[in-house]
């Protein structure tokens, strides 16, 4: 198990150097595709399932998506992949620079701090991550009104955003 | 610093430094930003995991609410310098420039 949360983890650290290292959107969105689905095997190892999904149905489901369908905005002929040198050359910096970093810590690393042994403390009838989001919509009601308010409001500054005819910030059409 | 912590760590700095370094394309920088949230809400689940402070497990929830309403507004500022510009390149947003 500590080996798979390992491979995990390498893996997440690979995808956002992936997305970090200025290639082509196409393929930076398809290095965020793979540290989300990373990063939710992840929180699957710890015991967090219900977060893992809300993760890959909002996040992957929902967001990347719509930035995938963006990507058409980015459209070039010959779009820079991890083979181009400059994308290389920022693949490689970033590498030496976790490796250095690592260099300080790993040391110190042994085989039991890799996942946390009790995910079942006790019995229980409420699953850990979900008794918690459903918190929620009890005590945290207020919290979720304001973020429902929030969420409205976004729509109307997108609307706002693209209204074109020299009101807004489009200025051309 | 252990592994998993040192991971979300340099998983956000790097995406930090993606987002500040040397890009041509307004859409690569704002999937570094969607990176950045991503380690955020790992960080923050792992958090109420690693704890069992499962009352903790609101806050990764929230802050992708909020992290959504961030993506679309960004993208609704890459389409309008699409729209405007005629391309999303870095750099012509050079109004500003001395």
């Amino acid at each position: 198990m500590a080996y798979i949360m390992l491979t995990l983890l390498i893996g997440m650290v690979l995808g956002v150097i992936s997305v970090a290292s200025n290639p082509s959107p196409y393929f930076a969105a398809l290095g965020l595709v793979l540290v989300a689905g990373v990063g939710c095997v992840v929180l699957m190892g710890h015991g967090g399932s219900f977060l893992s999904l809300v993760l890959f149905l909002i996040y992957l489901g929902g967001m990347l998506v719509v930035f995938a369908y963006c990507a058409a905005l980015a459209a070039e002929p010959y779009p820079e992949a991890w083979g181009e040198w400059s994308v290389l050359g920022s693949v490689l910096g970033y590498l030496l620079l976790v490796v250095g970093a690592g260099s300080w810590f790993w040391g110190g690393w042994y085989e039991g701090m890799w996942v946390p042994v009790d995910e079942l403390i006790e019995f229980s009838v409420v699953v850990a991550d979900s008794g918690g989001v459903a918190l929620m919509y009890s005590l945290g009601g207020g919290l979720l009104v304001v973020s429902a308010w929030v969420l409205l409001l976004t729509l109307l500054v997108v609307l706002e955003l693209t209204r074109g005819l020299a009101r807004g910030a489009l200025r051309a059409v | 610093m252990t592994p998993t912590h040192f991971t979300i760590s340099s998983a956000f700095l790097l995406g930090m430094m993606g987002l500040a370094f040397h890009r041509t394309h307004l859409l690569s920088a704002l999937l570094c930003l969607e990176a950045m949230m991503l380690a955020l809400f790992i960080a923050l689940s792992l958090w109420s995991l690693q704890l069992d402070a499962t009352g903790c497990s609101t806050a990764p929830m929230l802050m992708l609410a909020f992290s959504a309403c961030e993506a679309s507004a960004g993208l609704a500022l890459l389409v309008a310098t699409a729209r405007t510009h005629g391309t999303g390149h870095m750099q012509a947003l050079n109004l500003l420039q001395c």
